[in-house]
């Protein structure tokens, strides 16, 4: 049986990888759909959700579409979540190989730093970081990554340990092969299923602090952000509460949604795993 | 003058405080196209001499020459290039390769590291190697953990001998083989060794195999050297206490092994 076929077997799998694709339809579909600036004033301002049909989520406290930022909200989610988590993995797989493979003093230095970032709380260090340097979508991601990479790295280097021990690895010292090539395409590649486990919570994560970071001001400021939605109905949280809820359920069910795909994918290949 | 001339080598391992030697004070030499076969029990530094020789790991005291080189005074790059001409088969031919790698990866590596074909004729390389060692030239593009473990051990053959290599390790390559393919790796071990004056470091615990393959044998006990000699006269009239309990222990195999070579 294949692997898509054990994944599909799994509700709540394919419940995840249902929002997940509905995530995506939305992010790519953002500038199609709702072409122009999102952050433009299209109608009366606090119209409530269900009244007008040309704006169905409403409008906000300066008269902005609801459902057109909500859309173009999910692309900074998922692109700061993705970008934010493939850098935290691909620095710590890397990281955690050469500590792993090198052992000896370079192993020490660079655990020691590791522990460092890891004795920071991950959220505290983004704030710091993006109020020094300024927020701007790539600083954003930098932030994230700075707390998440030790996770992966720490995983990485245990796992580079028990394989640098096998004979395939003698196997290409014997054929002369150097240190840097064996470590990174003979250890690194057989490494990696136990880092990208990591993914979806890193994901999850990700996208979770962006949204913290929005709602404390601390995102982009020409873009939409859900963090920066909810930040925006909080002070008419008890006129138009639809202002913050909206945000907050998208915001949810992303989370939900990646936790859900994410724990499948690692499910249905762990059973393949053992299998064979 | 020898191929490989190990002296004096002494290596030591801290178990719980305090320091065991898995090899001490060992000395044997290897003439070009001569098979010399390591044996003893388990735990007599078998192994360990492979790993020491191949500088997988290092000694704590003795000198290795190899084609006439200090061959422990070698480091970084000077060392890979001369690991072309020492090369080795591992005991288990499932462990011994990357999972992920493909047939044809796993011969173009020692190609392409040292340098012994261009990007555009490796592939007709990596074909003769196969047919070198009697396997069919379309199992290039197979998976390494697809073949079966005869197929494997006879690519772990063509890898060791890609570089052209005057001396292969073979750690126990045929123990892990069933009797029927056993023979026929055998059989082409020695072809290889006719043809090309291949030396053979033939660590094994079989001494029927050892018999009907090495000129000379070295019989190891604790990490020492309890005897040595013609490998025929050594396990035809064992001297050692160790020679003597490990050819009691072996069984009869004389008949099927002469089958064999």
């Amino acid at each position: 049986m294949s692997a898509l076929h054990r994944f599909l077997r799994r509700p709540e799998a394919v419940a995840g990888a249902l929002i997940l694709a509905a995530l995506f339809a939305m992010a790519v579909s953002a500038g199609l759909l709702f072409p122009g600036d999102p952050q433009s004033i299209a109608g009366p301002a606090l119209l409530p959700p269900f009244q007008d049909w040309s704006l169905p989520l409403g409008t906000d406290r300066l008269g902005r579409d609801v459902l057109t930022e909500l859309f173009h909200g999910a692309r900074t989610s998922l692109a700061v979540g993705l970008a934010a988590a493939a850098a935290a993995l691909a620095v710590g797989a890397v990281i955690g190989t050469l500590a792993g493979f090198t052992g000896g003093l370079t192993d020490e230095v660079l655990m020691r730093i590791t522990d460092a970032f890891q004795t920071v709380p991950s959220f505290l260090l983004a704030l710091a970081f993006v109020s020094v340097v300024g927020p701007s979508l790539g600083v954003v991601v930098v932030a994230i990554a700075l707390g998440t990479w030790t996770g992966p790295a720490r995983v990485a280097r245990a796992e580079v340990l028990s394989i640098r021990e096998r004979d395939y690895v003698a196997n290409a010292r014997v054929i002369g092969m150097h240190p840097l090539a064996i470590a990174f395409r003979e250890v690194l590649p057989n490494a990696l299923p136990p880092v990208l486990a990591l993914s979806s919570v890193i994901v999850a994560a990700a996208i979770l602090t962006e949204a913290a970071l929005s709602f404390l001001g601390l995102a982009d400021p020409n873009r939409v952000t859900w963090g920066g939605m909810i930040a925006e109905g909080r002070t008419v949280l008890r006129t138009a509460p639809f202002l913050s809820i909206v945000p907050g359920i998208a915001l949810v069910l992303t989370v939900l949604g990646v936790y859900l795909a994410g724990e499948g994918i690692v499910e249905t290949t762990a059973v393949r795993r053992g299998l064979s | 003058m020898s191929l490989l001339a190990v002296s004096n080598l002494t290596r030591r391992y801290n178990r719980g405080g305090e320091t065991v030697a898995a090899v001490h004070d060992v000395s044997f030499a290897i003439d070009p196209g001569e098979t010399l076969a390591l044996a003893g029990p388990s735990g007599s530094g078998k192994s360990t001499i492979a790993r020491l020789v191949l500088r997988l790991i290092e000694p704590d005291a003795g000198r290795i020459e190899f084609e006439g080189n200090d061959f422990l005074a070698l480091a970084g790059s000077a060392l890979r290039a001369h690991r072309a001409r020492l090369q080795m088969v591992f005991q288990d031919p499932l462990a011994a390769f990357n999972p992920r790698a493909t047939v044809a990866r796993v011969l173009d590596d020692p190609l392409r590291i040292h340098g012994i074909a261009s990007r555009t004729e490796r592939p007709h390389r990596i074909a003769e190697l196969l047919e070198r060692v009697g396997l069919p030239v379309d199992l290039a593009s197979r998976a390494i953990h697809e073949i079966s473990g005869g197929q494997r051990q006879r690519i772990a053959i063509a890898r060791a001998i890609a570089t052209k290599p005057s001396l292969i390790v073979l750690d126990e390559a045929v123990s892990a083989l069933d009797v029927s393919v056993r023979g026929q790796i055998l059989e082409l071990l020695l072809d290889l060794q006719r043809k090309q004056r291949i030396a053979y470091l033939f660590i094994s615990h079989d001494l029927g195999v050892i018999r009907a393959v090495a000129h000379r044998i070295v019989l190891l006990d604790a990490g020492r050297i309890a005897e040595s000699g013609n490998a025929r006269a050594v396990i035809d009239s064992p001297q050692s206490a160790i020679g003597k309990a490990l050819v009691a222990a072996a069984p009869r195999l004389d008949r099927t092994m002469q089958d064999a070579s």
